[in-house]
């Protein structure tokens, strides 16, 4: 078990180093000055000898590679240099933002969950019944609705005609907690139900595969009730592809962030990350790509260990 | 003294998107207490089949047991409720699965699985359970039995998950054990280990034992009488004596020509039956088994034959015994 | 199941003789279930929208009548009009070529890339198994939409661009999934015998293995329609993507934004024809999943 450990450790360090490199070059790629970007922004920048001063503090006028190594070391140093377009330290504006985000995929994992999982299990115990079919049908709409859409949907019927929860804008928790809670329920269910319908089909899946399996049968023979079948037998066998399809659906929800924090104006990474894409804010975006790249990594990596734990197979032979 | 098993007619049809298949069709046969009786026949005969019927483990759909009766210990056992059939099951009649690696459980310890039906149908509590699981695994001759309990099935060989497997099922000392093709995924010689180990279990235990398999050379030696099967029907029954003396049937005994014996002369050859197994879903007329036999003539390929008595405790299912 | 996610083959279906039995399943799938039906019948629909625009738009989309903004549904005008007195209608009608187009074409494009790429690293194994999987790993880090975000910006505006940046990044799900299969299905007997036959590599990879291959494929093609045509209206909502005066169904959803409490209808009708069209193709595939992965083949309900 110890070298499973170690191994994928060592993968996901490797891992990393090679999506910097992707991150950074994919960044690079944009069009267009920054600098010039933020001086069309903000006059105060426009001078020529200002915005070679900037470019040279960026170390935007060294060669590329240079520029990587300089990155690199910096980044993982946790110097992350200043926003382009407000001169704000990226660091502050990323511990600022974090929490918000954070508090968003709690509340759509909690969503996930709480939809997709019994919607998964009913589905696999009723299988091919109209109940199934209903939630099947149901979860297949869940993950075909786009984001922004279902949010405009939202607005307009939770918002401006029955004005419940606030169309957009954020409160923070301990500025009052009731009003955090208003102003996150929409973006949180929004997020929430692209992966419930997602882990609803992983889980009613599992479950009808494990349900195949002979040592179900085994099981009833032996005269266990259905009930116990599914408690005792077929549940922990059935979990553990529900594991990868958490990781798997990390990434909608980071993709679902994005969306989210842009329409409902919430103050999180995400936003931040569209705002840097459109203002070419290059020490942002580097920031915000990386983090989210890591916080995929990590699940995965996350998701791979507990699968460690919860079959005694991998234990033994790796 | 009344028959510990009787089946009567039994009939379970599958009921796919090709078609109708009538997997086990009007089968009847006795099983007395403490008697051993195989049930032999080709893959694909519907054996299995039969026996997952006797414990109501047909998954519906697509299958269905569509007629018969089953009485056990007198109850007709397709007239219970689940609740009543669940107590039955892994109690008083047990069934044994070819296969052990995908039979058992793979995240749960052997001892946990063996002494399930122990706490579901005794009412021992866990370590009450692991104890007698102890003891068990020193009757199907398990090594190391107490460290064996805690131990994962893919940690076993596969003659030490069939054994785990014949443990799970005597654990309740039921009156009925069915083995479906116990032996066939081993070895000869852990073949040969386990079934002598089936033999003296169900002889101390004093338990019925039916034997499933397309195996000749095991009911020759272990059963008391044999049902013989093909495309869903019993087509003979007798004692193993007289079956193996006497076929009265020609797939019975073309079934005997095809076995290697050591007995026979070195030149004699292996004489196979002509043809494939008939399709289900698209069954020979008359006779099922017509089309393969040398012996067929016109009554055969028409009307299809019902179990015709012979001798005393012998019936065939082929218009030659009748004259 | 004991490799790291990375090299998980997910979605490997054990692949069946695509001979008789393998048509007959698809075309099973795509007519036995209600749902896949429906799916079939929508894109249907839509691909007749798309193909004849022209007939079926009542005005030019394009056409501006400035005395006619911001109404609502009308007589004249079904869907009332926008910011600029166009038809939203014919608008709407119009923006179904480009979520096809770009669908379509992206997706051959990332499966053309994908299988191939897939093919390789799984039937060859060794040093391009290994490259081509660290290359799908690593863009596999990164959420596909900021992904898709930043090379959009990064490519700039228009069809083409959008097209190109869908493919870029998409082929490496067909590619994870290909090579999966392949793993599995190289392993069959059949295909040692054909070796042993002396088959050359090539001919086994095609005849041979190839086929066998395809199940998933077809799955996920099926739903990598629906997720590229999302994608491309979210790059149309962000402003990326084809420019004005083109229509496309996003962006119509983001101008009608602004005007949300006034005329709601602006934004909704989009929406619900970007959601048909994503749905259609995600209950197509599902069908198909069904039809042609045994394991969840459900033969009907409980028979009485």
């Amino acid at each position: 078990m110890r070298k499973y450990i170690i191994e994928r450790l060592i993968y996901t360090v490797i891992l990393l180093f090679l999506v910097s490199i992707l991150i950074f070059a994919l960044v690079r790629l944009l069009p267009g000055d920054p600098i010039a970007a933020a001086a069309m922004a903000n006059t105060d920048l426009a001078d020529k000898r200002i915005m070679a001063d900037l470019r040279a503090h960026f170390g935007l006028d060294r060669p590329v590679h240079i520029q990587y190594v300089i990155w690199l070391k910096d980044f993982i140093r946790g110097e992350w240099g200043k926003s382009i377009g407000s001169g704000e330290p990226v660091m502050t504006m990323f511990l600022d933002r974090l929490p918000v985000t954070i508090e968003l995929f709690l509340g759509a994992t909690f969503w996930a969950f709480l939809i997709g999982f019994p919607v998964g299990i009913i589905g696999a115990l009723r299988r091919n019944s109209k109940l199934d079919a209903f939630l099947t049908t149901g979860s297949i709409i869940g993950v075909s609705i786009p984001a922004f859409w279902e949010g405009i949907v939202f607005i307009y019927v939770f918002a401006v005609i029955f004005s419940l929860f606030p169309p957009s804008g954020y409160v923070r928790f301990f500025e009052s907690s009731w009003e955090n809670i208003l102003s996150v329920m929409m973006p949180t269910f929004i997020m929430g139900t692209g992966s419930a319908g997602l882990l609803a089909r992983y889980v009613r899946s599992s479950f009808l595969e494990v349900f195949s399996q002979d040592f179900i049968r085994t099981a009833r023979a032996k005269g266990a009730k259905e009930s116990r079948v599914i408690r005792k037998h077929a549940f922990k066998p059935a979990m553990l592809p529900v594991a990868t399809v958490i990781g798997l659906s990390w990434g909608y929800l980071v993709s679902g962030a994005f969306i989210v924090e842009f329409m409902f104006a919430i103050p999180g990474l995400g936003r931040m990350g569209v705002d840097a894409v459109f203002a070419r804010d290059f020490p942002v975006l580097q920031v915000i790509l990386v983090i989210v790249a890591l916080n995929v990594i990590l699940m995965n990596l996350l998701v791979d260990l507990v699968y460690g734990f919860l079959d005694p197979r991998v234990r033994v032979h790796k | 003294m009344a028959p510990l098993l009787e089946i009567k007619s039994l009939s379970t049809h599958f009921f796919t998107d090709d078609g109708l298949v009538k997997a086990v069709d009007r089968i009847s046969y006795d099983i007395h207490e403490g008697e051993t009786v195989g049930l032999v026949g080709e893959s694909g005969c519907g054996k299995s089949v039969s026996a997952l019927s006797l414990l109501r483990l047909i998954p519906n759909p697509p299958g269905k047991i569509v007629g018969g009766k089953i009485f056990f210990e007198g109850r007709d056992l397709l007239k219970l409720t689940e609740d009543e059939m669940c107590e039955v099951r892994g109690n008083k009649m047990a069934m044994i699965f070819q296969e052990p690696m995908n039979s058992l459980n793979p995240v749960r310890t052997i001892g946990w699985q063996i002494s399930e039906p122990l706490e579901i149908h005794l009412g021992m509590s866990r370590e009450e359970g692991l104890k007698k699981c102890v003891q068990l695994l020193t009757d199907v001759k398990i090594p190391e039995p107490a460290t064996r309990v805690n131990a994962y099935p893919h940690l076993f060989s596969g003659g030490m998950r069939q054994r785990t497997m014949i443990a799970m099922g005597l654990g309740c000392n039921p009156r009925l054990i069915i083995a479906d093709e116990p032996t066939t995924a081993l070895d000869v010689t852990t073949q040969a280990q386990l079934l002598e180990l089936m033999k003296n279990l169900t002889r101390d235990y004093q338990t019925a034992l039916l034997i499933i398999t397309h195996n000749l050379g095991i009911v020759a030696r272990y059963a008391d009488r044999i049902n013989v099967m093909y495309a869903g029907r019993i087509i003979e029954k007798g004692t193993a004596v007289d079956i193996f003396k006497n076929p009265r049937h020609p797939y019975t005994e073309g079934l005997m020509a095809s076995v290697p014996r050591l007995d026979y002369d070195i030149k004699k050859k292996l004489v196979p039956i002509e043809g494939q197994p008939p399709d289900f879903l698209n069954m020979p007329k008359g006779c099922s088994f017509h089309p393969r036999c040398v012996y067929v003539f016109d009554r055969c390929r028409v009307e299809t034959p019902e179990l015709i008595p012979i001798f005393e405790n012998h019936e065939a299912a082929c218009w030659r015994n009748v004259k | 199941m004991s490799e790291p996610i990375s090299e998980r083959t997910d979605g490997a279906i054990e692949p069946r003789r695509i001979s008789r039995i393998g048509t007959k399943a698809i075309i099973r799938g795509v007519f036995k279930y209600k749902l896949s039906r429906a799916g079939i019948a929508i894109i249907f629909l839509l691909f007749f929208m798309a193909v004849f625009a022209p007939l079926l738009a009542p005005y030019d989309p394009n056409a501006q009548d400035l005395y006619k903004v911001l109404t609502g549904p009308s007589a004249d005008h079904w869907l009332g009009t926008d910011n600029v007195g166009r038809d939203l209608l014919s608008r709407v009608i119009y923006g179904s070529r480009v979520s096809l187009t770009v669908g379509f074409f992206s997706v051959f494009i990332s499966v053309c890339i994908g299988v191939v790429l897939g093919l390789l690293a799984g039937y060859n194994g060794g040093v391009a198994d290994m490259i081509i999987m660290r290359i799908v790993d690593t863009f596999m880090c990164i959420p596909f939409l900021p992904f898709v975000l930043v090379l959009a910006a990064a490519l700039g505006p228009g069809l083409k661009n959008i097209i190109l940046a869908l493919a870029v990044l998409g082929w490496t799900g067909f590619c994870r999934i290909m090579r999966g299969q392949v793993l599995m299905v190289r392993e069959l007997p059949y295909v040692e015998a054909a070796r042993a036959a002396g088959a050359s590599g090539f001919r086994i990879m095609f005849k041979h293995l190839f086929p066998n291959c395809l199940a998933p494929i077809i799955v996920a093609v099926t739903i990598s329609l629906g997720g590229f045509i999302m994608l491309e209206s979210t790059m149309s909502f962000f402003g990326l993507g084809v420019q004005p005066p083109t229509p496309s169904w996003g962006k119509e959803l983001r101008t009608g934004y602004s005007y949300l409490e006034t005329v709601p209808l602006f934004s909704i009708a989009p929406g619900i024809l970007i959601t048909l069209a994503v749905l259609a193709f995600n209950f197509l595939g599902d069908g198909l999943r069904d039809a042609l992965d045994p394991r969840l083949r459900g033969e009907g309900k409980k028979i009485k």
